[in-house]
């Protein structure tokens, strides 16, 4: 019934952003790095000495500059550092879509909550938004990890979500706060409508498009604060990631000696992270109109 | 239609109804400020009759309409409806008596939900308080799209608030309202954000649903000339008090109240 207003929207907003050069080269960068993540899953499959974790090649016992059958070459065992590239993109994906989706969800829900309910729950819940947001996120993951051991890559990924909601559920709060007032939402009081039915019928759909906004920046922040943790030694070992991948380099001693093997994981965390940057200020642009008439004064 | 006051059984009863609004303590102050939106108001609304509430801006109309939805509550004085004490309503009682008691907003491209198509605006009050089941909830919302004169209702029931005009969204609204069928409705100057020949029609359309299910309705207006249109009797009201009332046609040809002559003065003339 209401899937063609929807994607009408949709595609009138698609056209903005894909006009948008900001938008479309995220978009380029993201499908690059889609099929990188897509191709991990097959790399393994030509030959066993290919899987990024546990395949060695048997004639390689240090590391080697990029050849034939190693596009970017090996590490100081002999595990092909193309396939942990690829594997990398893959866990990044993981980490910084699962994450800043979990985010979103408690950051949106507890936003429309308190700014719809007001009074004492409001500041509750912002007071504990404030705490949670004063903390440095890298700090207190690095005293967690030290203080249980090494992680798993999901419960890294929980407690990055779990520290980043709150600036999510602040914007979305404010934006329920001058919701709450509008008479459509006074009309379906009127109407005898439960504050949930309110909460997630009416309030939730116009703050939508805003918690998806804020979704790509946490994406951003996610793959930055996991690549930060892998490299410092906190990540999950038993999991390639970008961060993983510079964390060997330099525990192996090669930071000047493999090139091939420090620069392309760095280079791939900062164009990901800007992908994702890009897709949301180009988001931002489709979203938000008075961004959008610059561009056409021009 | 309805000239005396001694006709048993009103179905809005107000009582030295006084609505305050307290400025907010802040660290420098106690908030002790007063704004007296409504001061010690009576009225009795009849049955069936189309009671108009006259005033200027900030005179406390709006006031009192939120406060007969339950939208806000009275600092003082008793509301009642058939008779009984709605001030303390909560939960499940609020809920039956908003199903009784509808409001028609003021701007249409506020009061609706972009968000949401014509029927599925339409349908929530059924949806809210459980009544009838989906064939008979879409029956029913092309029944009032009808009613409303957005017919037919077929046509309409798929679009979306912004597909509209201003006076068709008004008449989504007007469904909306009466879908439940409800004994009273609060309409918010529903016309003051359209053009003449509209609100007319506008207009038109409340009468006859006022003649097709009874309703009462309270016109809130700035407009005298509406309100003699439209309103069997009316009420002035001037900062927060109801400084004359009476049937429509004497106040505004006998006005006995000072303010009154001059709000009749102010009014542009128009003849419908």
């Amino acid at each position: 019934m209401s899937k063609n207003h929807y994607l009408a929207r949709f595609q009138k907003g698609w056209q903005i952003f894909i006009l948008n050069p900001l938008g479309k080269t995220g978009i380029i960068l993201l499908i690059v790095f889609m099929l990188m993540a897509a191709s991990s899953f097959f790399i393994p499959l030509l030959d066993p000495m290919y899987d990024p974790m546990t395949g060695i090649d048997p004639l390689i016992k240090e590391s080697t500059g990029p050849s034939f059958h190693h596009w970017l070459g090996t590490d100081n065992v002999g595990r092909d550092l193309f396939a942990q590239l690829m594997e990398g993109a893959k866990v990044a994906f993981i980490v910084g879509l699962a994450s800043a989706f979990i985010s979103i969800v408690l950051g949106t829900t507890i936003g429309m909550i308190s700014g719809y309910a007001g009074g004492i729950t409001d500041r509750i819940l912002m007071r504990f938004a404030d705490i949670i947001m004063i903390m440095p996120s890298l700090v207190v993951l690095l005293i967690l990890a030290s203080l249980f051991g090494q992680f798993n890559i999901w419960i890294i990924v929980f407690i990055i979500a779990i520290m980043r909601w709150p600036a999510v559920s602040r914007v979305i709060r404010s934006q329920a706060l001058s919701l709450k007032s509008r008479p459509f939402i006074e009309a379906s009081k009127v109407a005898g409508a439960s504050d949930i039915r309110i909460i997630f019928r009416h309030i939730m759909p116009n703050v939508l498009p805003l918690a998806f906004l804020y979704m790509t920046f946490r994406v951003t922040s996610a793959i930055l604060v996991e690549a930060a943790l892998s490299f410092l030694g906190f990540g999950d070992p038993s999991q390639v990631s970008w961060g993983m991948m510079l964390q060997w380099v330099w525990k192996s001693g090669h930071m000047f000696q493999a090139p091939y093997w420090l620069i392309p994981p760095g280079i791939c965390i900062s164009l990901l992270t800007l992908s994702f940057y890009l897709l949301g200020r180009a988001m931002d642009e489709v979203l938000d109109p008075r961004l959008r008439k610059e561009e056409e004064r021009k | 239609m309805i000239e005396d006051n001694t006709q048993p059984a009103p179905i809005i009863e107000l009582s030295g109804v006084t609505k305050e609004y307290r400025t907010k303590a802040t660290f420098f102050s106690k908030g002790y400020t007063n704004v007296m939106a409504m001061d010690n108001i009576s009225l009795t609304l009849q049955r069936g009759e189309i009671f108009g509430l006259v005033g200027q801006s900030g005179s406390g109309k709006t006031t009192l309409g939120r406060l007969l939805l339950k939208l806000e509550s009275p600092t003082k004085g008793i509301m009642k409806f058939n008779g009984k004490p709605i001030n303390d309503l909560k939960g499940k009682d609020l809920k039956t008596y908003r199903s009784k008691v509808q409001m028609i907003f003021q701007d249409p491209y506020q009061s609706l939900n972009p968000h949401l198509s014509i029927a599925e605006t339409i349908l929530e009050p059924l949806i809210v308080n459980k009544i009838g089941d989906i064939h008979s909830r879409k029956e029913k919302v092309i029944e009032t799209l009808d009613t409303v004169s957005l017919a037919p209702g077929k046509e309409y029931y798929d679009r979306f608030p912004h597909q509209l005009s201003g006076g068709q969204r008004q008449r989504v609204a007007i469904a909306r309202a009466i879908v439940l069928d409800p004994e009273f409705i609060v309409a918010d100057e529903p016309t003051s954000m359209l053009d003449a020949t509209i609100a007319i029609q506008l207009f038109k359309l409340l009468q006859q649903i006022r003649k097709k299910y009874n309703m009462t309705f309270l016109f809130i207006t700035h407009n005298l000339a509406a309100a003699q249109f439209l309103c069997d009797r009316i009420a002035v009201i001037h900062d927060g008090v109801i400084v004359e009332t009476g049937p429509t046609d004497r106040v505004i040809q006998q006005p006995e109240h000072p303010y009154t002559k001059k709000l009749i003065q102010a009014q542009p003339k128009f003849n419908f």
